[in-house]
């Protein structure tokens, strides 16, 4: 009996830490993404941090981005494709409670990535510098298991 | 003296015309911001759909340009994952409305998407301009018609730019 009622315990634990995307993280998720992307020039320094991150982690996912002139973060090519990924990462966070609407933008997204031969392992670095570079701004309201499980149903996606 | 006044007023107006300023801009950006929001997606797909159903109701052909996102049904996930697209793209152009130089690049980008597009023409920039143009007031408390249009139509024809 004892030993069912730890087991128990136990499961209730790993259900807290790896807490799924589920519908309220969702809005959650949803919610402080708005209050991380804010607008106008905001955006372009918040993408600024995140590729800074992204460059730092990985040098050499640099020279997948020669097209939009990489070697440059402050550059106008650069930045306009910052905000495009970045755009990219708003609808899909936006569509987060729009399940089947949802699928069909990642299934898009999923397309134009494999076109560029973009490996799978860069989302996951992406997700990691997310996982600093937003609450480095949200501060201390900053969920991270509903960030981590949503991201990675968006990354699951676009990457499959 | 006076003629030359009246001259450049009527001048003044015609540059005024189509000049998008620091204040329409500004203008655009609240008024943008008062009905988006990322925790709102609905209020994006609405906008959108309502856009295309006055586009549509206006020009009936232009509807065979988003076959392959399933216009056919304007609730369908296709469709809807479209509209949020096109949102999506205007309001990233609002948001780089202060930054001229990237702003010029992502118009160039798209720019190229569309020209990649059998069949869509300049004109049916105009023909989403005067929808937006339509829609917007009725989701927008305050709206500003001249500023919105000033700046929507010199964001519209910097897309139409590689069109016939």
């Amino acid at each position: 009996m004892e030993k069912m009622l730890v087991s128990v315990f136990v499961l209730g634990l790993v259900a807290m830490v790896t807490a799924d995307c589920g519908a309220m993280e969702r809005l959650k998720v949803k919610q402080q993404w708005a209050e991380v992307y804010g607008d106008g020039n905001e955006r372009v320094s918040f993408g600024e941090a995140v590729w800074k991150g992204i460059f730092h982690r990985e040098p050499a996912t640099r020279s997948l981005f020669t097209r939009v002139n990489g070697e440059n973060v402050h550059s106008p090519e650069f930045r306009a494709h910052s905000s495009r990924v970045l755009g990219g990462l708003d609808m899909c966070v936006s569509l987060l409670d729009d399940e089947a609407t949802l699928n069909a933008q990642l299934a898009h997204l999923n397309g134009q990535h494999k076109e560029r031969g973009i490996p799978a392992n860069y989302f996951k670095i992406l997700g990691e510098v997310l996982m600093e570079v937003v609450p480095a701004k949200l501060g201390r309201c900053f969920d991270h298991d509903a960030w981590e499980s949503c991201y990675g149903v968006i990354a699951d996606g676009i990457s499959k | 003296m006076l003629r030359v006044l009246t001259g450049l007023l009527v001048l003044g107006a015609v540059t005024a015309e189509d000049c998008c300023s620091s204040e329409d801009r500004h203008e655009l950006q609240a008024l943008w911001k008062e009905i988006w929001s990322a925790a709102f997606t609905g209020r994006r797909v609405q906008v959108a759909q309502a856009v295309f159903s006055d586009l549509f109701e206006r020009d009936p052909a232009s509807k065979n340009l988003f076959k392959r996102v399933n216009v056919d049904d304007m609730n369908s996930p296709e469709f809807r994952a479209h509209c949020i697209r096109v949102v999506n793209g205007l309001d990233t152009l609002i948001g780089l409305l202060d930054d001229t130089k990237t702003l010029k690049q992502q118009l160039d980008h798209l720019a190229d998407q569309h020209a990649a597009r059998d069949g869509i023409t300049a004109a049916h920039f105009d023909e989403i301009a005067n929808s937006f143009a339509r829609v917007m007031p009725q989701v927008s408390g305050c709206f500003n018609p001249d500023a919105w249009n000033r700046c929507f139509n010199k964001l519209a024809h910097a897309i139409a730019a590689k069109l016939h």
